[in-house]
């Protein structure tokens, strides 16, 4: 499904943040990327679906390169790739309605979208959406008065509305509570399962790690240096993604 | 080994720019003494002569002095760029290069007072004292007789301002997106039209509406349009700059997250954009108005049409009656607007 090689990112200021990671991601598969702040993760997302340029190598998305791609073409393709972020990301002062519906935007005129139109057909998705993800009732409510798992929730039913054959979350659970984390997870699960859709996840906490992971690859200043089972993830391993002063911390 | 090449550059350039900052600082106190303090002050010369050799000697006076000095605590310009290491417990004030600022100051006040000629005989002359009171009570004592004329006239002046602000807000909002450095720095040639729109609205905004107003008045004819022109033209490149600098600050976060669900350009400007900077908008755009308002009156003294003319006409005949009512109606327009404007801008928070 998606198959990244030899990926370079060198950053105009001359930082280097991605050294050659090569790693395939089979379709219906819950990747977790692992790796301290800084270590090239969210870049490595971002390169996925172009919000940054890559500057070298090759990632092939359903055998087409994308680093090529532009215009409608990179637009098309960034329509099959959903994204959810640490801050939710949500349009301020719009309502659950107006957000999820914007999922769809790469799908209708640009005309039509200002104007506000949309097809009742559409509509329709969006609520299965938000009502999949548990904020039904809250369609007209403003987004950004939501609680941030319920705004991170939007996101997540943003995301369903673009039909994504793959799902980036960078961080999705970082600024949210513990409860709340596992909430938000369990959602992607959801999404992951019975939708199938294919999830690459930043996370820090190896405890999510381990309970939501298929398979984990880690980063370490911009190079990958592990790719294997969540349960494989050994004290060593800890200690050298890490470093040695690390302490794991869990949440439950 | 770049970056230890180019942090020598760069205390290169900075040892550059203090001393020119010493030699100029040297030199404009040599300039200031000679004019002002040794002319003026102590031989009082009626009519004293200007020369370029004048300027020109004392900046190679400068030049002399800061070379002396710049190898001292006394260099100014090496303390202001960081060349003087100072302790975090010892304040920057006390050091010895302060004291060539502390003079700069006061000879800079001397030279105000001087040149905007502050005399408090004339302050208190008899005669003064007599016209002033005469002015006075007429002003208090305002012509109700020509009202209906003045409001006409306010009224005038508050339309042309508001059309003005009108006219100027869908220029200004479509401009505020081009002249918005992280929607234009995509590629050279967008970074290109950034740049020369910021050029063309710093020329126009440092052009003061007076000024405006009297080009138009000569172009469109004496009147109100030629002052609704001139509000306009000042409108567009303010607004357009505050509703670009909103744009620069706006989070990137929405915008990323549009993008990332493959829509087009304009669809990411319009839903990840544009509800980001609706209220401040509005916001801006009220007092923009309220500006207007306050500056068609000013305008209308050149030309403008509205109260302003009105008032310059009755300040030419002399007749302190009328204008003491037009200065009431001038002062009840500005307060309303004022008020007004705060309470909106207040409720849109």
């Amino acid at each position: 499904m998606l198959e990244i090689k030899n990926l370079e990112k060198v950053y105009p200021n001359g930082h280097h943040a991605l050294k050659d990671i090569s790693f395939s991601v089979p379709k219906g598969e819950f990747l977790v990327v692992i790796g301290l702040s800084g270590s090239g993760k969210s870049t490595m997302l971002r390169c996925i679906n172009r919000l940054h340029d890559p500057t070298g190598g090759e990632i092939l998305f359903n055998g087409v390169d994308s680093t090529k791609l532009k215009g409608s073409s990179l637009r098309k393709m960034r329509s099959e790739i959903g994204m959810i972020f640490q801050h939710f990301n949500l349009i301020p002062r719009k309502t659950v309605m107006a957000n999820v519906l914007s999922g769809n935007l790469s799908r209708t005129g640009v005309l039509k979208s200002i104007l506000g139109i949309y097809d009742p057909e559409v509509v329709e998705r969006a609520k299965k959406y938000i009502d999949i993800v548990g904020l039904k009732g809250k369609e007209k409510n403003r987004a950004d008065n939501l609680s941030g798992g319920q705004q991170q929730r939007v996101s997540i039913a943003r995301a369903l509305m673009q039909n994504p054959k793959i799902l980036l979350a960078d961080e999705p659970v970082a600024s949210l509570d513990p409860a709340t984390s596992h909430s938000v997870m369990q959602y992607l699960k959801k999404v992951n399962e019975e939708l199938g859709v294919t999830v690459i996840c930043n996370l820090h906490f190896l405890s999510l790690v381990r309970q939501y992971a298929h398979r984990v690859v880690a980063l370490k200043h911009g190079k990958l240096i592990y790719d294997g089972r969540p349960l494989e993830i050994s004290e060593e391993w800890f200690k050298t993604i890490y470093g040695e002063d690390a302490v794991e911390v869990t949440i439950n | 080994m770049q970056k230890i090449i180019k942090r020598k550059a760069n205390k290169q350039v900075q040892i550059i720019k203090a001393f020119i900052l010493d030699a100029l600082s040297w030199a404009y106190i040599a300039l200031v003494s000679y004019k002002i303090i040794y002319e003026k002050i102590i031989i009082d010369v009626r009519y004293p002569e200007f020369a370029w050799k004048q300027p020109i000697y004392s900046l190679y006076f400068g030049i002399a002095v800061s070379i002396i000095f710049f190898f001292t605590n006394f260099s100014l310009g090496k303390g202001l760029f960081g060349l003087i290491k100072i302790d975090e417990n010892d304040s920057a004030t006390s050091k010895p290069f302060a004291f060539l600022g502390y003079l700069l100051i006061a000879l800079t006040f001397l030279t105000g007072f001087y040149v905007s000629q502050v005399s408090i005989k004339e302050f208190f002359s008899a005669n003064g004292l007599e016209g002033a009171k005469r002015i006075f009570t007429a002003l208090i004592h305002p012509n109700w007789g020509i009202f209906e004329q003045g409001l006409f006239a306010a009224i005038e002046t508050i339309y042309m301002a508001f059309i003005a602000t009108a006219i100027a807000i869908p220029i200004a909002f479509i401009l505020g997106f081009f002249a918005a450095r992280n929607l234009m720095s995509g590629n050279k040639f967008a970074f290109f039209c950034y740049s020369a729109l910021r050029a063309v609205l710093n020329i126009s905004r440092s052009i003061e509406p007076l000024v405006w107003a009297i080009i138009f008045s000569v172009w469109v004819g004496i009147g109100p349009f030629s002052g609704m022109l001139a509000l306009c033209l000042h409108s567009i490149a303010s607004l357009t700059k505050q509703y670009s600098e909103q744009i620069e600050s706006i989070n990137d976060g929405p915008v990323e997250a549009i993008t990332a669900t493959g829509a087009h350009p304009i669809q990411v400007v319009w839903f990840g954009v544009v509800p980001q900077i609706v209220l401040p908008y509005l916001s801006y755009t009220i007092y923009r108005w309220d500006i207007n308002v306050r500056m068609a009156t000013v305008i209308g003294l050149v030309g403008g049409g509205g109260i302003g003319n009105l008032l310059m006409q009755y300040q030419g005949q002399a007749r302190w009656s009328e204008v003491g009512l037009l200065v009431i109606l001038i002062a009840a327009i500005v307060w309303t607007m004022d008020w007004a404007s705060s309470v909106i801008r207040e409720a849109l928070k």
